[in-house]
Formats: C-alpha cells, sequence, structure tokens
C-alpha cells in the first residue's frame, strides 16, 4: 500500500482474469501463442462485393458470424450462452463483449451469480456503439417516412449499447457507464474504474470494449486517409516502419476483471497484475490528427508514471498505441523520447512495441486489449516484438524496438493509447510480486 | 443486409418459420383462412418469447405476466406481424392487448372481412 498527499493508505487494484476474443485468438493461449510467435490475425476483405473500394485488408474476428442485423442469424462459439431476451438487443460487438466477459469472470474464477446483485460491482464499457445498427435501423425509418422502427433500435446502436445491454444480462447493481473517447475509450474505462476502486465506492469492476468490424465502421475512416491501402497482410500493419501508409481495421471485444486487492486476497483470488496508475491528457490540437510533438500524450505518460509513483527507467517495457499511420507513430515517438530521452543521457531505454502490427487497430477496443496484452505478456514472461517492422523510421532512432519476441518478463508496463480529439491515456501496469 | 427469403412472397419474418408455418401464411393469402392466420400469430408469439420453450401456448395466456414477456417484447412482436400481415396498429391498440386471445382476436379483426 501506499500513501496519497493526504496521508491516508491508498487502495491497490489488481488484475484477477481477463478475456479475449481478438484477430489473433479467442482465448488467452491463443493470444498468448500469436503474440510470442508473431502471428498476424489479417485476411483480405473485399467490402460491398466491390474491388474498387480501397480497404483490402482487416484484422478479423474468427468463430462468429454476425455479419446480418438480425440476431437471429448470428453464431456464436457453444461454449458461451446468450438468452433470447439478451439477443434481442445487442450489436454485433455486445455478442463479443459477452463472450469476452464469460471467459474473464471464469478465468478469475467469479461465477455470474457472485457479481449479479452485488452493489460493490460496477461495469465500466468502451463502444462507439453500432455504425452497422444504427445505419440499418434509420434506413427502415427512412424507407417507411418514419413510420415503422424496430423497438430495439436504440439499444443494440447508439454509444451506449455495451452498457445497456451488459448492465442487464449481468445484473450489476454497483454502477454502470460508458466511454466514448474513440481509440483512447478502452483505457478510459480502466483508468476510471480504477479509480471508483480507490476511491472505495467498488471493490469490483468489469472492464469491457467492444468494436465492430464491417463497412459502416471501418470505411469511414478510409475517407480520411487514415486506413492503410496495402493488399498484402504481411506488411499492411507496420507501426514505426519508413514505408508505413496507414491503420488496419480489426474487431473483437475484451474484457479485464479489476478487483480491491484486499478484497481478492480474502477471496483467494490469483492476482495476474496491478493497475499501479494511470494518467490522461489532452494535446488541444485536432479533431483528428495527433499533436506533432505528443504533447498530450507525453503529459499522459508523465502522470501515469508519477501516479504509480515510479520512473521512467523503471519502465521494463512501452506496449506503444502504434497504429502504423505516418503522423501518429512519429508524434507517439517524440513523445517518448520526451519521456524516456531517446538514448540521449545515458537513461535505460524501455523495450517498445506495437502489436497493432499483429492485431490492427480495433479504435475503441485498442486501449483495454493491449492492457490485457501487457497483463498476459507479463505472466508468460515475453516482451511482443514488432511484427513486420523492417526499416525503422529515422525518427525512431533510439528506441529500443525489438522485430521479434524478447523472452524476458517485463515487471513494470507502460501502456499508450491516443484518440481523436487529442485524447490520451497511460497507464502504468505491475508485475504480481515485482 | 437482412437476409432474404427464398419465396419472394413470404415475408422476411417469417423465414426461419418451420414449413407449416410458411404454409398457412400462403394458404390465408390464397383463402383468407382466419385458422391459418391463427396458426402464425401463435408461431410468432413463440418466436418472440424473451425465454425459448417448447411449453403449449393457450389463448388465456397472458403475455407479459405468464409468458415473460415486457412491453419491448410486446412492441416486438405486434411490429413482426404488422410487417407479415401489412397492417398498421397504434400504439393506443397495443396497450389493449393482454393475453394470447386478444391478440388473435383483434388481428383477425384489423384484417377484415378477409381474415374475420
Amino acid at each position: 500500500m501506499s500513501a496519497d498527499n493526504t496521508g491516508s493508505v491508498r487502495k491497490r487494484v489488481v488484475v484477477t482474469g481477463v478475456g479475449f476474443i481478438t484477430p489473433i485468438g479467442n482465448d488467452w493461449a491463443g493470444v498468448a501463442a500469436g503474440l510470442r510467435e508473431g502471428r498476424h490475425g489479417f485476411e483480405r476483405v473485399e467490402f460491398f462485393g466491390n474491388p474498387n473500394v480501397p480497404v483490402k485488408v482487416a484484422g478479423t474476428v474468427k468463430d462468429f458470424i454476425v455479419e446480418s442485423m438480425n440476431w437471429r442469424d448470428w453464431k456464436w462459439p457453444a461454449r458461451y450462452e446468450i438468452a433470447r431476451e439478451t439477443l434481442r438487443g445487442l450489436a454485433p460487438h455486445g455478442v463479443y463483449a459477452i463472450c469476452a466477459i464469460d471467459q474473464a469472470l471464469e478465468h478469475a474464477a467469479l461465477p455470474r451469480e457472485a457479481v449479479a446483485d452485488d452493489d460493490a460491482t460496477g461495469l465500466y464499457c468502451a463502444s462507439a456503439g453500432s455504425a452497422m445498427m444504427l445505419h440499418g435501423h434509420l434506413k427502415q425509418m427512412d424507407q417507411t417516412r418514419g413510420e415503422r422502427g424496430n423497438p430495439m433500435g436504440v439499444v443494440s446502436s447508439i454509444c451506449g449499447t455495451l452498457n445497456f445491454n451488459l448492465a442487464a444480462h449481468y445484473k450489476i447493481t454497483g454502477s454502470v457507464c460508458g466511454f466514448v473517447s474513440a481509440c483512447a475509450s478502452g483505457s478510459h474505462a480502466i483508468g476510471y474504474a480504477c479509480d471508483d476502486i480507490r476511491l472505495g465506492r467498488l471493490a469490483r469492476a468489469i472492464v469491457v470494449a467492444g468494436e465492430e468490424l464491417n463497412a459502416e465502421t471501418l470505411l469511414p475512416f478510409a475517407a480520411m486517409r487514415a486506413l492503410s491501402a496495402q493488399s498484402d497482410p504481411a506488411v499492411a500493419s507496420r507501426p514505426f516502419d519508413v514505408a508505413r501508409d496507414g491503420f488496419v481495421g480489426a474487431g473483437g471485444a475484451v474484457a479485464l476483471i479489476l478487483e480491491e486487492s484486499e478484497a481478492a486476497a480474502a477471496r483467494g483470488a490469483r492476482v495476474l497484475a496491478e493497475v499501479a496508475g494511470w494518467g490522461q491528457a489532452a494535446d488541444g490540437h485536432s479533431v483528428a490528427m495527433s499533436h506533432p510533438e505528443g504533447r498530450g500524450l507525453a503529459n499522459a505518460m508523465t502522470r501515469a508514471l508519477a501516479d504509480a509513483g515510479v520512473s521512467a527507467e523503471e519502465i521494463d517495457y512501452v506496449n506503444a498505441h502504434g497504429t502504423s499511420t505516418p503522423v501518429g507513430d512519429r508524434a507517439e515517438t517524440l513523445a517518448l523520447k520526451t519521456i524516456f530521452g531517446g538514448g540521449n543521457g545515458g537513461k535505460k531505454q524501455p523495450r517498445v512495441s506495437s502489436t497493432k502490427g499483429l492485431t490492427g487497430h480495433p479504435l475503441s477496443l485498442s486501449g483495454a486489449m493491449e492492457a490485457a496484452f501487457c497483463v498476459l505478456a507479463m505472466n508468460e514472461g515475453f516482451v511482443p516484438g514488432n511484427a513486420h517492422l523492417v526499416n525503422a523510421d529515422p525518427v525512431c532512432e533510439g528506441l529500443d524496438l525489438p522485430r521479434a519476441t524478447v523472452n524476458e518478463r517485463p515487471r513494470l508496463v507502460l501502456n499508450n493509447s491516443s484518440g481523436f480529439g487529442g485524447s490520451n491515456v497511460c497507464h502504468v501496469l505491475r508485475a504480481p510480486g515485482a | 443486409m437482412l437476409s432474404q427469403s427464398s419465396d419472394s412472397n413470404l415475408p422476411e419474418k417469417l423465414a426461419r418459420h418451420k414449413p407449416e408455418v410458411r404454409e398457412a401464411y400462403a394458404r390465408y393469402r390464397a383463402t383468407g383462412d382466419v385458422e391459418a392466420v391463427q396458426i402464425v400469430i401463435l408461431a410468432m408469439v413463440r418466436d418472440h418469447l424473451p425465454k425459448p420453450s417448447d411449453a403449449p401456448i393457450t389463448d388465456e395466456q397472458r403475455l407479459i405476466e405468464d409468458l415473460g414477456y415486457d412491453s419491448l417484447a410486446v412492441a416486438e412482436v405486434v411490429f413482426a406481424i404488422e410487417d407479415t400481415f401489412g397492417l398498421r396498429i397504434e400504439t393506443s391498440e397495443i396497450m389493449q392487448i393482454s393475453t394470447v386471445g386478444s391478440l388473435k382476436a383483434f388481428i383477425a379483426k384489423k384484417l377484415g372481412p378477409q381474415g374475420a
């Protein structure tokens, strides 16, 4: 325990379970193998059956069929039970989210009954809603000139769709809320869940982030020229490479179970990691572009380190936001140099990698997915490499960017996320016993 | 994105139903057979049960209290029936429907002479 600036002992927050539905695997073992062996989760895609659409590759979610607007057409792995009364209000990424939460609860050895109607358990969701469902429902409204609508149209499509549905499904009574800071949403959900536990409002939080991979979600980013135009899955996502040309879209959901450390100990929970601290800061610069020197991200890292009470030199590994866009990766590189010195002054350099070289960029899901990857890497004892990085951008000189997996256990990890509007969030995660 | 029925005359919402339900719908369209309408409505009521069940559904059962419907599920089944039979049902009319039997009678009345 540590004392805060009021002199009182601060509660500590630990991760006791994670669940993965990601392009590189749908469980711990699958994700561990994908990250360690550098196996990407990309497939060739063609939207609208139109070869002229300039998006050829995506980080797809395997073993799910959720392309239809009608839940009666959906299929998901048989080990997960989702009742009709829940399905009717879900968006496709809600199906991913339930599978991820069920997996995380099982991983944490928490039965569903333990979180249901428990005033000490809260739910923190990250989702941008379902553009596909919203489009379909509004199209129906247009076609009927406003006379028809699906009764579940609102709850299955707007930005709160995860919180609405999952709070009802899991009978959450502690608190429920949602975050919409684009690609920082998942990290915000972790941060605020952490704060509510530290403040003593809750003993436990389920954090879940989800994103859909379909034309409605992804193609608007092509209009912004933010996506890679590559057609080869092996080179489309290459964060920090001098030839990077945009991000590769991805979908999925990831859940983390956060618990107050003494409450976790009291039930004999296995601790996977501690959320040692977090920080956020804004760029104040552009609606969509990163600050050119990564000002907000550097400030967010500084605040996260201060919150955790650790110095930059103690960080072993940084899971970079690194989406593979020319502007974003450059800004993050400069922010990292601001914090870690970039090899100047003899400061110890952390390993830095972006796992989006394997997964692509799942937007709202990104921060939570990568926090869970960090938890996994700390427990499995390796640092993921920078997949598909061949020629590092000269601006990266001084950063330690391993190409391949490094077989060393990171003890303190920093996880970066940045979203539209200059929203930057960082977490510091500490390995058990470190 | 919506899946399409192979029978162009069959409403999309019936595409997943059993053959006897689709046949009943076709019979209603051809003959105005009121019994056929009842078969289709009963199938749609079962299809919208929030908790699926194979137990018999009787006319006396109340949608909410006995079958576990909530107000959204009632709206869903009414809208599905509207689309299937090309009807228009006002919200105030939905509020009058409580039992399976009252739903059947209401739809039969709505369909007019052909279905009455």
